[in-house]
């Protein structure tokens, strides 16, 4: 408890610091467009490189980093924990929120049926799967319902 | 209190409304799905016909060109018999936020129910938040307001969730090769659970993105639960890129269970743990890693494969296999196909199996133009030991639809199955989606 209010002392401290001597400069900080200048084609593999070949600004990254790759479908999550504002000039939210919700209606592959080309979770019987992929990584099922102890797991976990 | 809060906060966002009126821009998604399903369990059948209604709204360029609205939610009627619970109807706001975006800093405000992922921190609350790029490289974002309540775990009179909720990040990027984060998250005090011993939401981490040069990348974080004194999680990735159509990823997990998962209320321990789940016994380590080889073939031809290992207590396991994703006719046609193993062990198995492995294999195959689309999707796990006495699960889904106009797609999906909960397992679903943006802009998907 007294680590936590010493950090957050120091956290509050460090970032009212900076954001005074900041203040001056910060019109010469560009920001992100608002939303992707040309229309992207739905389903569409994603290769920035072909358009973008310097950093992309705002973010400082090569721009190589985030073409949609197999890999980077896979590992979206710790690209998305940085650059959500960069995710967001493409998607809109409900586009993540198509998995990404705390109380969930239906499974995402049986909303999207029609699209099996989405990556999305728990296809099939996924009933019996997460009585064996729970042990396997209940981390990974933790990162999505963890904070939401959804009304479908209380169902039977109580 | 904590509800007093949600209603503000709701009510502010929803505030944005009358704005629309005016706004510059208008994007609209609704997708109404009516699905038909039949249950008999012997004593007597059920006839489903839930009618749920997806719809996303997002207003740009009000007031000033800078000040937007975004909402996200759904709702559903039982048409016939209750399909889930004991309630016929049912919804939830997923998101309704105002927000402002400053033309310098990445500058922007939210004001509403929102989703926060930022750095560590994975919330959705109802309340403020702000972020800003700063000078020389630095970042600044935090949030606060009231926590997003969801469902009472059984025989409690709560989430497990505390009220009120803050947190933020900090970040220091340098010159196209590195960014390092630290975040934290603070929630109030968490309920007293009558059958659930719960744990204080309260972490702090740090991140890193790191590229000395294009080919190479390592990013992750690294979170520790200051409740539990206790490294909470570490979860890294390591992306080679050594040509341009092949990626080489290696990726590292390793969690303390309790420390993880310490708000976990279902699963974080109970009054009676050998009653309840896996996760009962916390204080163990769950790590895993593995590797993946992604080569695109060619444009809209791209082949993986993949393998991880799995390390607890209760044993280790194997997950290898590898996929396939195709593309032809400028991507009308789309097609696919996957094969997986896992190999594990009795430590994993659904009792009382002497093991957990399965074979999982899938191949789907679309066609999608601008009248009319197509889909077929089949998926089967084949057991190594018959799961109540059934060797397998399947299921195919077929799928068809037409574009009554540009903006509204009606389309049909029928799904049949044997799996070791139902033996034979068959679905019906309309759905009815209309998307229109009145926009001059690329736009968002």
């Amino acid at each position: 408890m007294t680590t936590m209010k010493a950090l957050s002392t120091a956290l509050a401290l460090a970032a009212s610091a900076l954001t005074i001597a900041a203040c001056a400069q910060m019109k010469a900080l560009p920001s992100l467009p608002e939303s992707h200048p040309e229309a992207l084609a739905v389903g569409q593999q994603v290769e920035c490189s072909e358009c973008h070949e310097d950093q992309q600004k705002g973010t400082l990254k090569n721009i190589n980093a985030f073409s949609h790759t197999r890999a980077f479908v896979k590992n979206h999550r710790f690209y998305a924990a940085t650059d959500t504002r960069l995710c967001e000039t493409c998607h809109k939210v409900s586009f993540c929120a198509d998995c990404h919700t705390n109380q969930v209606e239906m499974k995402p592959s049986v909303k999207w049926g029609n699209r099996p080309d989405r990556e999305m979770p728990h296809r099939g019987d996924y009933l019996t799967l997460h009585k064996i992929e729970g042990k396997v990584d209940p981390a990974s099922c933790y990162r999505c319902h963890g904070r939401g102890n959804n009304e479908r797991c209380v169902q039977c976990h109580h | 209190m904590k509800r007093t809060l949600c209603r503000v906060f709701s009510a502010v966002s929803l505030l944005g409304l009358p704005a629309l009126a005016g706004a510059a821009e208008t994007s609209v998604d609704s997708t109404t799905i009516l699905r038909i399903e039949q249950r008999d369990n012997g004593a007597h059948k059920d006839t489903l016909l839930p009618a749920t209604e997806f719809l996303s709204l997002d207003a740009t360029r009000l007031a000033d060109g800078n000040l937007s609205f975004h909402f996200y939610g759904w709702g559903r009627v039982d048409l016939v018999d209750k399909s889930f619970n004991e309630d016929r109807a049912a919804g939830s706001l997923s998101y309704g936020y105002l927000q402002y975006r400053f033309k310098q800093a990445n500058g922007d405000i939210r004001l509403g129910r929102q989703f926060i992922h930022d750095g560590i921190n994975n919330e959705q609350i109802d309340g403020l938040s702000l972020h800003s790029d700063l000078p020389y490289g630095f970042g600044i974002s935090a949030f606060g307001g009231a926590n997003v309540h969801t469902t009472h775990i059984f025989g409690e009179n709560s989430d497990g969730k505390g009220d009120g909720i803050g947190g933020g990040r900090i970040n220091y990027r340098y010159g196209g090769m590195l960014e390092l984060g630290a975040s934290a998250v603070y929630e109030s005090k968490a309920p007293t659970l009558l059958q659930h011993t719960n744990g204080n939401h309260r972490l702090v981490g740090g991140d890193v993105w790191f590229s000395p040069h294009k080919v190479l990348e390592v990013l992750g974080h690294t979170t520790y639960n200051t409740e539990t004194s206790h490294i909470a999680e570490h979860s890294y990735l390591l992306n080679l890129k050594p040509v341009q159509r092949l990626v080489l990823s290696g990726e590292f997990n390793e969690q303390n269970d309790r420390s993880y998962q310490y708000s976990w209320a279902m699963f974080s321990g109970t009054t009676s743990p050998a009653a309840h789940g896996p996760l009962a016994s916390s204080g163990n380590t769950s790590r895993n890693y593995g590797g993946r080889a992604s080569y695109q073939v060619a444009k809209l031809v791209e082949l993986s494969g993949d393998y991880k290992h799995y390390q607890r207590a209760i044993g280790h396991a194997n997950r290898y296999g590898g996929d396939l994703k195709m593309g032809f006719s400028d991507n009308q046609i789309r097609a696919g196909a996957s094969y997986h193993y896992l190999d594990a062990g009795p430590g994993f198995a659904i009792t009382p199996n002497p093991s957990g492995s399965y074979h999982e294999m899938r191949a789907w195959g679309m066609y999608d133009s601008k009248s009319f689309t197509g889909a077929v999707d089949f998926i089967n796990y084949l057991f190594k030991e018959r799961v109540f006495n059934e060797k397998q699960a399947w299921e195919v889904v077929g799928s068809l639809g037409y574009h009554l106009t540009p903006q509204l797609f009606l389309s049909g999906d029928v799904s049949y199955g044997r799996n070791p909960d139902f033996s034979e397992e068959t679905r019906g679903l309309i759905r009815l989606t209309y998307n229109t943006t009145f926009s001059t802009a690329g736009g968002k998907k």
